[in-house]
This record gives structure tokens, sequence and C-alpha cells, in this order.
């Protein structure tokens, strides 16, 4: 029953993949445009906007890799060698965040800090790859920084305590130590990052300031709204499809993607050698950069018309929109989440691992797909029936729903698994099924990760500003199109205040939903805590 | 016993005196109520001769692992000397120790090989000179692994992997050997072997060694003395055969499952 239940999920998910793709494909419009020609597939290379948006998208996400990576790997070494540095665990949990702000917010906390009006004024110079780069550093340092930071714990103590023994220096550790084992996990976190900056949205439609710097979603998303001009968004499309599925066949060539993970519990005992006040420098640097957009934006929200913009029923009403897409997207990834992942927890146990992957994979396969591709062929397949805008709310409740089903799978795959293989065997002698089974064994086990990603995936959904942006109206506004309105009619003093207001949604949802499912239970049961993440 | 004594006053090469420590139990997992762990007290007193392997028995928790790291230098002690050669090494920096460890298991960098394993062990730089290189392949040679110099440690089996590391410690030269359960991963047969072959390269070079084993049989073969450490001090202290074969403390006997 459970196998059969997955299999109707996954053909569900296909088919709300697929056809939206299948109709980029084959939209009439495609047909007749200039730029598309059936006899010759590379026509559109010959035409400098698509030349300049395919390059400009290719060097701001290799540039932003680039940079993230030198430098979270700088800053993760000095956290891993600086083991007892003070307040450790909370600077960790605050790198944490930007998993949780809207990239909108994040914008606005760039521009308080590099605007024209901020403490580092870069003027007019903030708008394009600066501004740009900027805010991907501000998103994937400390994701970076997160993600690599295991790699550091992973080292048996031994090989610190034989390189101590043997004298190494800072550089031979470095070398004979660390570099083997990040080289490891480097291709993975690399390529994750490259295609988060491929697929941002809101940081290059807020910050790229032209068409010199506009990406291929942003670009996706001018010919839709902007251009009225379906067919190069078709084109954009399907480009930005082939990208991201050439990317993913690259990083899965090289390793698998990390794990999400959203607590660190670090138990760095190094012997490492190495300079501590350059660490705590490192890491003080890593923290500023980090805390002071957020800062900023804090003290210009507090300047400005608070009571006005609080008093004003579009900001609730939009609260009220991002917080039902928010938890009705959560609720959709976890539902299909929890059926695929039992489905391949069973099969794995059964000894069928094949099937345990395809499960699980097909769960992970969106991942490959930009929401804004499938929101722009549901534009296309939709608008010839219906007002697409007055569907607005529920497809972009179902895109997030889809959308956080990766990390669902990834924050919940591997706990799952070893809870089946635990105590399948321990349930079925007791006769344990069904309903009692969740309610007396699953979900008292798997409240942690189950409550940790139903609260990323509705924060993330609550902040979205991809598939809104092309589907929203001034009725349909959620707050980040309600943020992203005003920031574009150079309302700074409102856009701060909206921005801290729906950071605080974010971060209070995050919280409460994390905490009343996580609960304090379920690190009593039986004594055990659950591992996966 | 007497004899051995007199054997020991001869040429004592390690001596640890009052070596303190204290022992910190995490709590911080156990509700309040239950933070009943306390912190354990350590206070070891002993001595080896040149050529001589002293073996470490004891349960889980009883300090022999926090011993070897205390001659190491991986931890700092309270107080107390660790005297090799009449010298007191307790202030001396981890890699200023004549002291090389061998332990269970990550003794080898993964991604090196046999040769350039050992040869990290002489200088990290990797720049050896000829010398260096003849004495690398004449410790492959004593060990018997001359034709694997250029395997992966993922090549290599168990036993061959603990064969390196030995190696290692003969390049190394250094006076004390610290054996952190080095043949726990391994098969009875292959521990007879390696048991062997730490005796003959410890005679060999001159060198003495502490060997922690989890397996009393094991620290039988190894060595005529045998020391069981409970609670961070060490209880007995004397000719294995008569603490084995022969416990008269209560807290051997149920070690042993008497």
């Amino acid at each position: 029953m459970k196998i059969k239940i997955a299999y109707i999920v996954i053909f569900l998910l296909m088919l709300f993949i697929l056809v939206p793709l299948a109709s980029l494909f084959f939209a009439n419009d495609l047909l007749s445009n200039q730029s598309f020609d059936t006899n010759n597939l590379f026509a559109f290379w010959e035409d400098d906007y698509f030349r300049q948006v395919i390059f400009f998208s290719l060097w701001q996400a290799s540039l932003s890799t680039f940079l993230s990576i030198g430098i979270a790997v700088v800053v993760a070494r000095a956290f891993a060698h600086y083991g007892h540095f003070p307040l450790r665990s909370l600077i960790l949990g605050l790198f944490g965040l930007p998993l949780v702000v809207p990239a909108v917010v994040a914008v606005l906390g760039i521009v308080s800090v590099y605007g024209s009006q901020g403490w580092i004024p870069l003027g007019s110079k903030l708008y394009g790859i600066n501004g740009i780069l900027l805010a991907h550093l501000f998103f994937n340092i400390p994701l970076a920084v997160r993600l690599l930071l295991p790699v550091w714990n992973n080292i048996p103590q031994q090989y610190w305590r034989i390189g101590a023994q043997f004298g190494m220096t800072n550089w031979q550790q470095w070398r004979h130590i660390e570099w083997p084992a990040l080289r490891e996990t480097l291709p993975g976190v690399s390529v994750l990052i490259f295609m988060l900056c491929m697929t941002s949205f809101a940081v290059v439609l807020t910050l790229g300031g032209g068409p010199k710097s506009t990406t291929l979603e942003v670009a996706i998303y001018q010919s839709l709204r902007f251009d009225f001009n379906p067919a190069q968004a078709v084109l954009l499309a399907i480009i930005q499809l082939i990208l991201s599925i050439l990317i993913t066949i690259i990083a899965a060539w090289f390793s698998r993607l990390p794990d999400v993970e959203a607590n660190l519990h670090i138990h760095s005992q190094v012997v490492a050698q190495g300079n501590k006040l350059l660490s705590l420098l490192f890491i003080l640097i890593a923290i500023i950069f980090v805390v002071s957009p957020l800062v900023a934006m804090l003290i210009d929200a507090a300047k400005g018309p608070v009571y006005q913009v609080l008093n004003d029923s579009k900001l609730w009403q939009a609260a009220a929109f991002s917080l039902l897409i928010g938890l009705s997207a959560a609720s959709i990834s976890i539902i299909l989440g929890w059926i695929l992942l039992s489905a391949s927890a069973e099969k794995a146990y059964l000894g069928n691992k094949r099937m345990a992957q395809v499960f699980e994979l097909s769960g992970s396969v969106v991942y490959v797909v930009p929401p804004l591709v499938v929101g722009t062929g549901l534009f296309i397949l939709l608008s010839k029936w219906v007002n697409i805008f007055e569907w607005a709310i529920l497809i972009v409740i179902l895109i997030n729903g889809i959308m956080g089903l990766p990390f669902v799978i990834r924050t919940l795959g591997a706990a799952m698994r070893q809870n089946t293989a635990r105590y399948q065997r321990l349930c079925e002698s007791l006769d344990i099924s069904g309903w009692q089974r969740f309610k007396q064994i699953d979900f008292p086990l798997l409240r942690k990760p189950l409550g940790l990603s139903f609260a990323l995936v509705t924060a993330m959904a609550m902040g979205d500003l991809g598939v809104i942006a092309l589907f929203g109206t001034p009725e349909t506004a959620t707050l980040p199109l309600l943020l992203y309105q005003r920031l574009s009619a150079y309302q700074m003093p409102q856009a701060a205040v909206i921005a801290v207001f729906l950071l605080a949604s974010c971060l209070l949802t995050f919280w409460l939903l994390e905490r009343g499912i996580s609960g304090k239970s379920s690190r009593k049961v039986g004594g055990e805590k659950n591992a996966g993440y | 016993m007497a004899k051995v004594a007199e054997k020991l006053a001869e040429k004592k090469m390690l001596v640890i005196n009052e070596l303190k420590y204290v022992y910190r139990n995490d709590n911080s997992y156990l509700p309040k109520k239950q933070k009943t762990l306390s912190d354990m007290k350590m206070c070891f007193n002993l001595q080896v001769k040149e050529g001589e392997i002293l073996s470490i028995i004891g349960a889980s928790g009883s300090g022999k692992t926090t011993l070897l790291n205390l001659i190491a230098g991986f931890l700092k002690p309270i107080s107390g000397e660790i005297l090799v050669n009449k010298q007191d090494i307790s202030q001396l920096a981890i890699a200023k120790r004549p002291v090389t460890t061998v332990f269970q298991e990550h003794n080898l960098f993964p991604h090196l090989d046999v040769f350039t394993n050992i040869a990290i062990g002489i200088k990290p730089s990797l720049k050896l000179d000829k010398n260096e290189v003849k004495k690398i392949s004449q410790a492959l040679n004593d060990v018997g692994l001359s034709e694997l110099e250029k395997r992966l440690p993922a090549q290599l089996s168990g036993g061959q992997r603990q064969r390196v590391a030995l190696a290692r410690t003969l390049v190394r030269k250094q006076k004390i050997l610290l054996l952190d359960e080095p043949l726990a991963a391994l098969g009875p047969a292959m521990r007879e072997e390696i048991i062997e072959l730490i005796k003959s390269l410890l005679k060999k070079n001159k060198m003495a060694a502490l060997f922690v084993s989890h397996q009393p049989d094991d620290a039988l073969i190894a060595s005529e003395r045998v020391a069981f450490i409970h609670d961070g001090k060490v209880l007995e202290i004397g000719e294995g055969q008569k603490i084995l074969n022969n416990p008269k403390h209560s807290l051997i006997q149920e070690y042993l499952g008497g």
C-alpha cells in the first residue's frame, strides 16, 4: 500500500513538472519567433541579448562561487582551529540565519550598508555585479561555512595527533590533513552554491541595475511581465533548464550534494597549529559581514514610518497570504516527502537499494528544475484557459511545496532510513503499524528532523520572491512582493519596515514551528539522538 | 617479583611519578537532576625499562588511553613527572617529546602511499635525503612490506596497515613507543604476529613501550609485566602471569569475568 501511494506521488510529481516543461517546448508562439529556428537550434546564440544574458548568468555565478568558497574555507578553518571561541554555538547558529532570511530582505540590508545612504557608501557602483556579489556572499559564505565545518569535525583525531607528534607546521597540517579531507567535499559544495547563484532571482532583480547585469531568471521574468514576449521567455527558460541539468550532472559526477543542516554540534578538540589571533580576526570579519546588513536594516526600520506601515491593511493581508503560502507549501512538501521516504526506507530495509534510491531521487529531482522555469511553463500553459493571476496563490503554493521537497528529503531522509533499519523488525514483531506506528514510534523519534524541515520549507516559501513575482498582482501580493514593490518605487523607509516585519515573521514562524513540532521530548525518547543531520 | 624489580633498577627508561590529571565528565546531555557523574581524579606511577613492553589493562573508562595521552602531550597533566632517561618531558611540546604513538586505526593518511606515510614521520616536508630514503626501505624490509611501498592504505589489510605504522616508528627513532590498542581491529593470528614483530623491533631499537589492550591474553603474550588500571590509578603492577592467572584483587577478578 505504502509503495503504491509512493508510485502515485511520483506520477503526480512528474506530471506537475513535465507538463509545464512540455508546454515550453511545444508553445505555438515559439515556432513563429525569429530567434527560434527549428532547423538551427542554436540560432539564439547569434542574438546579442541572449549571449549577454547567458554569459552574465554564468559569470556572476562563477565569481560568487569562487569568492564564497574561498572565504568560507578560511572562516571554517578558523572556526575549526579555534575550538573554544566564545559564543561559538551562537555565532554558528547565526550563520544558519541566511537559510531563513528571504533574499529580498537581505538585499535591503545590503542597500542599508552599501547604498548611497549606507555605512560604506558604494553609490551607483552597488548596482550591478558588485551588489550581486555582496548579496551572494552574504548568503553563501555562512552556508558554505556550515557545510564545510563538518569536514574538520570528521577528520579523525588521530591525524591531528600524529601531525603534532611529527611536528607538522601549519602549512603541512593543511597540506597533509585538511586539504585531502576538504577536496572531497569542495566540488559538491561549490556546485550547490553555483546552482543557487545561477537561479538567484530576487538578488539580481533588485541589485542587477540594468540589462547589462541580467541573468536568465530575471530575463524570463522581464520577458513575461514587462516585454510581453512569451516566446523569448520560453527560450530563456529552456536554456536555463538545460544549464541546470548540466550543472546537476556535473554535481552528480563530482560527488553527492551535502545534506542540509540546521544545527551544528561542534566537537572540536583538534590539536591544530594555528595563530589564534588570526583565526579570531577571520571569524570577527565574517561576523561583521553577515550581521551588519541585518543591523543596518533594523536601524533604518526603527527610523522609518513604523506606525504607518503597520497600520496599513495591505501589510496584514500580505502577511496572511505569506503565512498561508508557507504553511500550505510546507504541508505539501512534508506529506509528499514522508510518503516517498517511507517507501524508500521500506525498500532499503528489504534490501532493494536501487528502488530505495529511485524513490528518494524522485523527490530530489525537482531540484534540477528552477522554480521560475516551472512557473513559466504553467504561465504559458494555463494562460490560454484561465486568468492565471486569479490562481496566483494556489500556483505559488504548489510550486513552493514541490520545490521544498528536496529539502525535506535531505533533512528527513537519513533519520528515516535509520529509524526503519532499527525498529522495523521490532514493530513487526509487536504488530505496531499504520497510525499507531506513526503516533507511538515514528513521530516521537523523527519529530526533530520533521520539525526542522517543516519550519525550513515554511520560512523559505514565505520569503520567496520568484514565482509570486511572476503571478502576483497588487491584490495577491505577499510580503516579499510588497517589499519589492516598495523597493521599486524607491520608498526605502517603508521598505525597511516591511523588510524587518517580513524577517521577523519568517524567524518567528520558523522558531515556533521548529520548537512546536520538534518539542523537548525528542531527545528523551530511548535516550537516543535522532541521527541524520 | 623481586627479580623483576632488580632488573628494573638496572635501566629505567620511562618513569612516571605522581602524574595527576582530572578527567571531567561531560554531564551536559543529562537532565539537571541526574548530573551525578563526578569528575575522575587520576594519579599514575609506573616504570618501564629499556627494551621492555609494559601492558596496561583495565576496564573501559579506567584511564588507560588518558595515561598514553598524558605521556604523548595530547593532554596536559596538573602535576607530576614523566622521566625519559631521567629527563622530565612533561613540559615539552608534543613534537619535542621522544615519543611515537600507534593507534588502533587511522595511523596512515589515506591519500599517501606506504612509502610517503613512513617518510612523513621523518620529515613532514617530505624532502628526504638519500640516507633517509634508505632508512625507509630498511624499515619496510624489517616489517616485511618492501614490495608494497607504492600501495595506498586502502589497498592494505588491517595487519599490513599496522605494520606500516610500526615501520614508521622505527624510522622516527624515538625512545618511547605508545601502543593504544593497536591490535583491536585484527584477527587472533594476526594479533600474535604483530606482537612478535613489536617485541623484536623494540629489542633491536632499544625502545620502551606501553601497550594498552582490552585482551588479557594479548597482554600476556606481549609482556612479562602488566599494570592493571582502575579509576585513574595503577591498582596492581607486576608479573602478568601472577596478576592475570591468580588475581588477588576483587576488581581484577571482576574484570576477568571471575
